[in-house]
Parts: C-alpha cells; structure tokens; sequence
C-alpha cells in the first residue's frame, strides 16, 4: 500500500507535540477544554416567549445548525426591535472573518491531517482522511460561530458533490474541501465552479481526467461535462443539448491529474496534445480553435453567466433557505441578486432574507436533515463532545455521513426522503439525554433546565416557542424533558 | 381522518419483497462450486481438485452440475427454487479481491453500492430505519450510499431502549405527539411505532424457526435465521447483506472450502424451508468478486481467475442454469488460463431488482 504509517504516527506525534507547545505559549486562562473547543463562557440563557415560533428563533434555526442555549438571548440583545437584531445578526454572519472563531479553530487544528498539503495527503490511510475529515465538519458546524459560513460549505458540498469513495477522492476530497468549498464558500460562485473544475478531486470524481483527445478516434468523456451543466450550473432544465455537453467536453479535453510520482500524485496539469484545439459553440457563443487552456475560462465564464444559472442557484438557495417549494417570487429576486452581482454569493444571500417569503412565511417547515437534526440537538444541549466517533455512526445509520452520498447530484435538500430516519433520530435524542451515546459525548439536563429556568424554559429554548400543553404533559409523565423534546415532531423542523 | 402509512407496514407491508444479497469474500472457485459435467481438460488441468465426475449433482442436461457439498440447494433447484450461473462475473480484470469486490458491489466504477442506489432511486415510498440491514460488523460497500441502512449483529439493535433501560413512557408520549401531527412526519412516526412493537414482540417470543427448519450455529446461519425473522415480522426489511468469508484457496483448496459450501448450503436451504411460502417474495443472491485460475497450482490450491458462479435463489419461478460453462481449452481460457465472464454480474441482478421494484430507476442504480 502507499501509506506508511510510521510517518502518519511520528507526523502525529510532532503535531501533538506542536500544539502542546502552543497551549502552554497562551495565556493561563485558556484551559485544555478551552483548546479542544469544550468550553467557553455562555451568556445568559432567556428563551423565547412566543406560542409560535418568533422571527428571531427562526433566522436562527434557518441560517445556523440552530441556536445555543444563550444565543437566543444573545441576538435579541442586539437591537431593539426583532427586525433590526435579525439584521445585526446577518450582518455579522454575513461578514465572518470578523468573528473571532478561535476557540472552533483551535478545536479543528488536532485534525492535521486535512491540513497537510496536497502530495502528503496521500501519506495518510485512507479511512484516517475520512475520519478526520468528518469530524472536522461535526466540529465546525458545532461549535463554529461562522454558522452561516458553515451552512453554506455544507450546501456547496452537496452542490459540488464528491462522495470519498470513487477511486482517489479518499485522499483528494479533503484538500477539495479546503481549497474550493471552504475557500469560497461566500466568495463568487465563477471563483467556486472554477476551483472546483480544477480540483482534483472533482476531476477524479467525474472522470474529468480521463478527458482527452489526443487523436481523431478519440472522444472526449463527457462525465464532468455533463454535470458541470446539469448540476452545477444551468440545471436540468437550463435550456442546453447535448451538442453542448459534448462541446464543453471538448473544450475541457486535456485537463488531467498525476496519478504517480511520490511528490507530484494529486497535481492538475493540462496537456495540450490531449486537448481538442479545434473550435467549438457552446450555448451559442463561438470559441475560436487555437484557445488551449484557456477554453476553460471560456467555458466557465458562458456557463457562470447564463441566465439559467442564476435561477437553478436561486431556487437551490431559496429552497435551502425558505421552503421545499419556494414562491417563483422569492426564486426570480434572488436571481435577479445573482446576476446582478455576477455571482457574488453574500449578495445573493441577502437577497434571499429579504424576501418576504423567509420573513414571514411559514416557520418550522423545513425538515432538519440527520447531519443537522444531530448538530442542532449537541447545540442545543450544549453537549460537550471529545470524540465524534460514535455521532458519525448515527450519520451513516441515518443515510447522511458527509461527503458519502453516492450520485453527483448530493443529499437532498427537502423532506420526503428523509422521513425512514424517525427510529434513529429518537434512539439518538433517547441516547443523548441519557448520557449514553458514547463515553466521549455529555449532557447535563439538570443544569440546562435549571439555566433556562424551568423545563418549560428548557422547551422554549429548543423549540423556538413556548410548549404546547400536549409537550408539557408528556414532559411531566415521562420525567425525561430532554429526550422527549429532541425525538419529539416539533425539534425535527427548523 | 384515516391517514395512509408510508411503507412499513400500512403502505406496500404485505406486498414487501426482500432482496438477500451473500457475498463470499475471497473469490470463491466456480469450477469446484459448480463443476463441468463431462469434460476431460478439467481432469487434465486439475489432478487432485477436480470433483469426480460420479459425484457431481447434475442440473438437468447442462454442462455444469453442482459440488455435492451443496447437496442442500440441489434440493432446491429441483423443486424449482435455484438458478445457477456458470462463468459469470465482472468487466474487472485485475485480479484484486480489492477492486474486483469494490467493483462488483459498487456495480460500476462509481461511488457508492447497487443495493444503495436501488433503496435510493427506486419506486414507493421512501426507505425507513429498518429497510436496509447488514448482518455483521461493518457496512459493506454495496449498501454504500442507502437513505437507510443499519449494521446488526443481533435484533437487540433495533430497540429504542435496550441499553438505556426502559422507554415505553417515552415511546407512549412519543406516540401521542406524532399521533396528532399532521405534517410527513405522522404516518412515518406511527409506522416505525408499529415495528418497534413487532421486533419487541419477536424479541420476547423468540420463535423457533418454521417448518422444521434447522440453523447451523455458525454467524452465517444465525446471520440468515435473524433475516428471516424480521422478513416474516413484515417490519419492512427490503435488503439484507451479509458475506460469508473465506474463499481465498491459494493453499490446500479442498480442506478450506468444503466446509464453507457445506455451510452456505445448509444455511441457504434452512433459510429456504424456514420461509416456506414466502420465498416468493424473497430473492436470495450468492456472488463473490472473482472465480480462480482453471489450472490448480503447484499447492493443491488455485489463483486468482476471472468468470466465477453466481446462485439465485427463490423470488419467482427459476430453476435452471443461466448460460452454460464455456470449454476450457487454450484459446478460449482468458488472461493466464481464467474461466471467461459470459455473463455480466448485473445482467443477472437487473430483472431481480425490476421485480423488487426498481421502476424507471435501473439507469441510476447502474449508470453507464
């Protein structure tokens, strides 16, 4: 096998040893759980009041992996009015890099593996990747308070979808992860599909390595081609024939990464006597033969551009953000932000909190998928997790481990398919609050009660509202308010 | 109101097929599973491990009959109940249980498995908590990718409360709340509520299997007897995985894997006879990556080799031999004397998966 493990142990222990130093160069009062992103100081808990849920509860079960316990609180502090705290709040998220991070980031940097460079990446067993990799994501969207940021890297890897275990993706994906997804995740959408046309991961993923002609018996495979137009950027029914796929395999043919060679696995490179020179039409626009390389810019800037796109992303977005089933309305401003803005991903999102729809349409429509049913629940709870081990187990149980999902159209994003998962959402909500998923994950329902100011406060805190009579009578004769709550319908929504 | 499930049991139950996938690891030898009947190059070619010609289980006329180790299933075949497929196998040609297994379960060189994409894609509804099981430790790659899969040892893991003490409150609560909700998530509550009573029900009963039927004590056999309890609990169960290891005979063939068709034989037909009637709605698929080399080597075992055989048994009426064993002489023999693939692995498994319920999906579950 390629990996040699004595480098992955020593490579561990000199990170270890690396970041020992760190901790002991920091100030006294940042603890060991301070480092493994366990602690933190928590603002006060007041929970929501309203009988249905409040435009603040909703912002944040829509645009986070759902509130903390003090968060509520917290964002209604911003402002006087719910409007303007909600506006304050988007502001923030809209502008992540200014949010000091540290703690999510001290946590993530233990996973050194998905920060080693590309080349090395192939130094690691394969399952370690993944492993580290995953609990990178449970991590981020956990404890991150980039939430918005977070919630978009987790939409463009289902947008971008790479499932890790096609061929070479299980060393490649976490360097796609970094360098496309995370990179751009609110950058520009041209910046994103240019990343990730020339990620090797993707060009693993789709084939797009094996695109080549390099004489006139060969043709180009149209694999990426394909998916470049009918999942990443026009969409289905974006209005191109096959003529263009085939155009756009042409235009891509030459593209390839190394798959040998000790330092140089993993590199893209483009072979000019793999690529098809001569000249091509794609969506109607001429590219003049002789364009080598640069037919890619060509291709990405009439794909990226097209009309059809803003609206397959729009609806995508709204139906992220708004409903399985967003109005035309809310669906044609937000393209109109995307076009306008050549693809400038915060300006689309703002488009999309500003519809009407998402201000004031229905609340709690949208069915948490199992990855954010469980983050939402570790949030909530304010659970403090050392190993994710055993949360990666319920993902898998529940057909939602990141970055596994086996078509390049990525996990759905509304209800329907996800209705079979009920039996292991309440083993889990059960598990959590029992102290009982693992040794490594922790709850402590007596405090969240007593900080949020009664059980009724603790449903209000996790609902977004204050508890109908049926879920305050089920608390009562169950004894169990944590468990009840987390597997109840009402916390399956966001 | 009267609300209509969503698949367990209120929906398609009683309609429920259940599709058996038995993957033998390794690469098992298709020339000793299912030998050539009359054919003197085998003979030649395979001085000690040939099956003598008197002992062979024959299947009609064909030019390959059974191992007498899997006198068991030749019951089977003769009521009707078994197909056999000589010379079968996949478009992979490097000889690696790795890719040859990887390629087999993901049924294409994609990502993710067959038996996922078709729990995925499929027609009906939606897939639940117990649709998909895999009997043993880890998740196989061919159920990569279901919308719901779960690996078991034993039925105890579907239980809300076996490690956690009691939940009945819970579960009666649970049951009031999602009752009265009206959204996608009331019928889906109110079924998996109905199968979690049933595997209670059948966890305290453990009922002795029916018709007489008698299970081995090994995993393969308990892995089976647990399948067909949850096939005959109707909770739902639409695929099963579970592998039976062991098969690579580079060494010392016979002595490695008689025992294991002896055991594949009578776990498959205890099966068989346990579910009696519902066999019908039940297909049982035996493969493995790869079969081996046709000459044995110089340690009374074999090598790696290409075509090997693949069984199906039980869903409609079969009983018969799926294309016939080709010769076994210089020119025909592939790569370094290998059996040749006649047929594809995924031409046998597509009609299985239309009549389970594949619809319009077939081009999802094996893109080309």
């Amino acid at each position: 096998m390629k990996q040699r493990e004595s480098d992955e142990v020593s490579r561990r222990h000199f990170m270890r040893a690396a970041a020992g130093f760190t901790l002991f160069s920091t100030s006294s009062c940042e603890r060991v759980e301070d480092w493994l992103g366990l602690g933190g100081k928590e603002g006060p808990v007041v929970p929501p009041t309203g009988e249905g849920i409040d435009l603040i509860s909703h912002v944040l079960n829509r645009t986070t992996f759902g509130p903390t316990p003090s968060e509520y609180a917290r964002v209604k502090g911003l402002a006087d009015t719910e409007e303007s705290a909600i506006a304050a709040f988007l502001d923030e998220q809209l502008e992540p890099d200014e949010l000091e991070d540290n703690r999510a980031q001290r946590a993530v940097r233990r996973f050194e593996a998905i920060h080693a460079p590309l080349g090395e990446m192939y130094e690691y067993k394969e399952a370690f990747l993944l492993e580290q990799l995953t609990r990178a994501t449970l991590v981020r969207a956990t404890r991150s308070k980039r939430q918005l940021f977070e919630v978009m890297a987790h939409f463009w890897s289902d947008h971008f979808n790479i499932d890790v275990s096609k061929k070479e993706c299980r060393w490649l994906k976490a360097a796609d992860d970094r360098e496309v997804i995370r990179k751009n995740a609110l950058g520009n959408f041209s910046d994103l599909v240019r990343a990730s046309a020339l990620s090797p991961a993707m060009l693993w993923y789709l084939d797009g390595r094996e695109n080549r002609k390099r004489n006139s018996s060969e043709t180009p495979n149209e694999n990426y081609a394909r998916e470049l137009l009918e999942l990443h950027t026009l969409g289905v029914d974006g209005g191109y024939a096959q003529k263009d796929v085939m155009e756009v395999a042409r235009c891509l043919s030459g593209w390839t990464v190394r798959d040998k060679g000790r330092f140089h696995k993993g590199r893209v490179e483009f072979f000019s006597d793999a690529h098809d020179d001569g000249s091509k039409t794609v969506l109607g626009h001429e590219i003049a033969s002789g364009g080598g390389e640069k037919d890619l810019d060509d291709v990405l800037e009439i794909v990226c551009e097209h009309a059809s796109t803003a609206r397959y992303l729009a609806k995508k977005l709204c139906i992220r953000f708004i409903a399985d089933e967003p109005s035309n309305e809310s669906i044609e401003a937000t393209a109109k932000a995307f076009s306008s803005s050549r693809g400038d991903i915060l300006t689309t999102l703002r488009a999309v909190f500003a519809t009407d729809e998402f201000l004031t349409g229905a609340r709690g429509q949208k069915l948490k998928r199992p990855f954010e049913f469980i983050v939402s629940a570790l949030r909530g709870t304010r659970a403090k997790v050392s190993s994710e081990m055993d949360l990666v187990d319920y993902l898998i149980r529940m057909g939602h481990a990141p970055f596994q999902y086996p078509t390049p159209d990525g996990y759905p994003d509304v209800a329907s398919p996800w209705t079979g998962t009920l039996l292991w959402r309440w083993h889990f909500a059960i598990a959590l609050s029992r102290n009982e998923v693992s040794e490594e994950i922790e709850v402590d329902q007596d405090e969240l009660i007593e900080k949020a100011g009664g059980e009724e406060g603790l449903s209000a805190s996790l609902l977004g509202r204050i508890p109908s009579k049926e879920e305050l009578a089920g608390i009562e004769r169950t004894g169990e308010p944590l468990a009840l709550l987390l597997a109840s319908p009402g916390f399956q929504w966001r | 109101m009267a609300v209509k499930g969503t698949g367990i049991i209120s929906g398609n139950g009683d309609e429920q097929r259940a599709l058996v996938v038995v993957f033998l690891r390794g690469g098992a030898d298709g020339l000793t599973m299912v030998p050539p009947v009359g054919n003197g190059e085998y003979y030649k070619v395979r001085p000690t491990l040939a099956v003598p010609e008197g002992d062979i289980l024959k299947l009609g006329d064909a030019n390959c009959g059974l191992n007498p180790a899997l006198s068991g299933i030749h019951e089977i075949y003769k009521n009707g109940g078994l197909t056999v497929v000589p010379a079968v196998g996949s478009n992979d040609d490097t000889r690696s249980h790795f890719y040859a297994q990887d390629l087999m379960e993901h049924g294409c060189p994609v990502a993710g498995g067959w038996l996922g994409r078709f729990l995925r894609f499929r027609d009906g509804a939606p897939p639940t908590a117990l649709s998909a099981i895999a009997l043993g430790k880890a998740m196989p790659e061919v159920l990569r990718g279901a919308p719901a899969a779960t690996v078991m040892e034993s039925m105890d893991t579907f239980s809300l409360g076996s490690k956690f003490g009691p939940t009945a409150k819970l579960q009666t609560e649970l049951g009031a709340l999602y009752g009265k909700d009206e959204s996608i998530l009331g019928p889906a509550a109110r079924d998996t509520l109905q199968a979690l009573d049933r595997l209670e029900k059948l966890r305290s009963e453990d009922l002795p299997p029916m018709n007489g039927a008698e299970y081995g004590d090994d995993s393969f056999s308990n892995g089976l007897r647990q399948a067909a309890r949850l096939i005959r609990a109707r909770v739902g169960l639409e695929a099963v995985s579970l592998d039976l290891d062991g098969w690579d005979s580079h060494f010392a063939q016979e002595p490695l894997i008689m025992p294991l068709m002896t055991r594949l034989s009578d776990g498959l037909a205890a099966f068989h006879r346990d579910l009696g009637e519902l066999m019908q709605k039940v297909t049982v698929v035996v493969m493995t990556e790869f079969g081996r080399r046709v000459a044995e080597n110089s340690s009374f075992g074999t090598d790696h080799g290409r075509g090997g055989a693949m069984l199906v048994m039980g869903g409609a009426e079969r009983g018969n031999v799926f294309g016939e064993l080709p010769e076994l002489e210089t020119g025909i023999l592939v790569g370094p004397g290998d059996v040749p693939v006649e047929t594809d692995y995924r031409d046998i498994l597509k009609p299985i998966l239309t009549q389970h319920g594949a619809g319009d999906s077939m081009a999802e579950i094996f893109p080309t």
